[in-house]
């Protein structure tokens, strides 16, 4: 009893003497888009909201109202975008493999993938063709809520 | 008003003969002291269910996708069992004697008691599974922010706050039932009163986990998941052997199950009086609230008159409100099994 109290104490000083920092990432995936100056992108082809060019040389050019939000992230965080084209399954299991930090492909507040990657909260709205209401999200490393929380920070200015 | 009840009642001028209504357990017409006690607990456990509620509420909203939070959620959907428990078998056990139910309805107490009991065991063991699966495949939790009034917040800190509240009420709560529970002798409001006292540790240990989590602790989330899910498991395998004790007839304990209770002493003292008795024993059962009695005597001559019968029957009677029902019989010899002395301790009256 005395020592979970105690435990208690000390970790709430702990948690209020480093404010600004919490939530903080287990993997550390904010301090290295950082440090390295590189954010990670996987684009899904073929989704909506993104439109992917591939170029004669193998290269890829990704545009459209994802592409455009997660470029003003990675400035606003000071990096460069690395893009990665590809299908959802193979982005979301790259990820799971620790090799992006973002997929943007038209994803939906209600994706099976959930339990694979960390969703954010829904930038946007819109009506599908059935006219049912659909939430766009984004998706970043599972429990990397500090990276999480700034995307969402950044999403919810964009969205002023 | 139950015509059988009125019958059973009527023959017999020392029963204290009630009719069935506010303030009273089936054919047992409680002391002013009792009937207070009751009215008050009655109170208390319908204030917890409305705040019990309102935390389930709360929680729910800000759990995420916290492991900690999902089993702290779930106790506190599973506290809920015991308050309601203990009104239905207050409402139950009011009903009187009939032929069909001639020992009364009091055993509601111990079937509302078991049922508590094993939600409480099958719970513990499955969120034990749940958390420990989750931090064995070192699930990394996910929690984001939440906009409030156009601030953006983690949602972590909300959580903390949701466990606050609901860590602090059942630690005043279950202060507050234990007397209650004691002057009624009812095991269910014991056994409410006793979890809610250690209510605020499944509190405490969710904030940790949230709070680890917030300091990138991943694994913070899944053993404060995992403490909670153990105590679950220890109150249920506590109250599923209490209750089952009390189904299987032990001898009648105290309201917190630690020692015999004292009464069957009294009793037996009370037999030692009599002068046409040479040996005397009793079996006391605990139906919920009220006591079964059966005593036993051999008498000094070959005869025994009703009036000696009656005027040790009023005697026992008046001991104690909780012995209601008493039957007392003239053997030849005391059967094998049954307690013949008292264990030297006299209660004062």
């Amino acid at each position: 009893m005395r020592l979970t109290l105690a435990l208690l104490c000390g970790l709430v000083i702990l948690a209020l003497g480093g404010c600004g920092t919490i939530p903080r990432d287990p993997d550390g995936t904010l301090e290295r888009v950082r440090s390295e100056q590189s954010l990670r992108v996987g684009a899904s082809d073929g989704a909506d909201r993104l439109e992917v060019h591939v170029a004669g040389d193998g290269g890829a050019e990704v545009s459209g109202t994802e592409a455009d939000l997660v470029s003003g992230f990675a400035e606003e965080l000071g990096a460069q975008i690395e893009w990665t084209v590809g299908g959802e399954t193979e982005l979301v299991h790259a990820m799971e493999r620790g090799e992006l930090d973002v997929i943007i492909g038209g994803l939906h507040s209600d994706s099976p993938w959930a339990d694979a990657v960390s969703l954010t909260r829904p930038y946007a709205e819109s009506t599908d063709p059935e006219g049912s209401t659909v939430q766009h999200v984004l998706a970043v490393p599972l429990g990397e809520n500090g990276f999480l929380v700034t995307l969402e920070r950044y999403l919810d200015r964009e969205a002023e | 008003m139950n015509p059988d009840h009125d019958e059973w009642s009527g023959g017999e001028p020392m029963t204290r003969v009630s009719p069935t209504g506010e303030g009273l357990l089936g054919h047992t017409s409680l002391p002013a002291e009792q009937r207070e006690l009751l009215r008050r607990a009655r109170r208390l456990e319908i204030v917890s269910l409305v705040y019990l509620l309102s935390c389930v509420v709360v929680v729910y909203l800000v759990m995420g996708s916290s492991q900690a939070m999902k089993v702290a959620w779930i106790e506190d959907l599973l506290s809920l069992i015991p308050p309601a428990a203990f009104l239905f078998a207050v409402h139950r056990a009011r009903r009187g004697r009939s032929v069909a139910h001639p020992y009364g309805h009091h055993r509601a107490v111990a079937a509302a008691h078991l049922t508590a009991a094993l939600a409480l065991l099958a719970m513990g063991l499955f969120l034990i599974y749940d958390s420990g699966s989750g931090l064995i495949a070192a699930e990394h939790p996910p929690i984001g922010s939440m906009q409030i009034a156009g601030q953006t917040i983690w949602a972590g800190w909300l959580m903390i706050a949701a466990m606050v509240y609901t860590g602090v009420g059942p630690v005043i709560l279950g202060r507050m039932k234990m007397p209650l529970a004691e002057g009624l002798h009812d095991k269910v409001l014991y056994a409410d009163a006793d979890m809610n006292k250690a209510d605020w540790m499944t509190a405490g240990a969710a904030v940790l986990g949230i709070l680890g989590i917030g300091l990138g602790l991943w694994w913070a989330d899944g053993a404060a998941a995992l403490v909670i899910s153990a105590s679950i498991l220890k109150d249920g395998v506590s109250q599923v052997r209490g209750a089952f004790a009390d189904l299987l007839d032990t001898e009648a304990r105290t309201f917190d199950d630690s020692e015999v209770h004292p009464v069957i002493d009294e009793i037996l003292a009370a037999t030692r009086t009599a002068p046409w008795i040479t040996h005397a024993g009793c079996r006391v059962r605990d139906e919920g609230h009220v006591f079964h009695a059966e005593v036993f005597t051999v008498p000094v001559g070959p005869s025994v008159t009703v009036d000696q019968l009656e005027t040790l029957r009023s005697a026992i009677l008046a001991l104690d409100w909780k012995l209601d029902d008493v039957v007392i019989t003239v053997v030849a010899e005391l059967p094998e099994g049954i307690r013949t002395s008292p264990r030297g301790m006299q209660r004062e009256q």
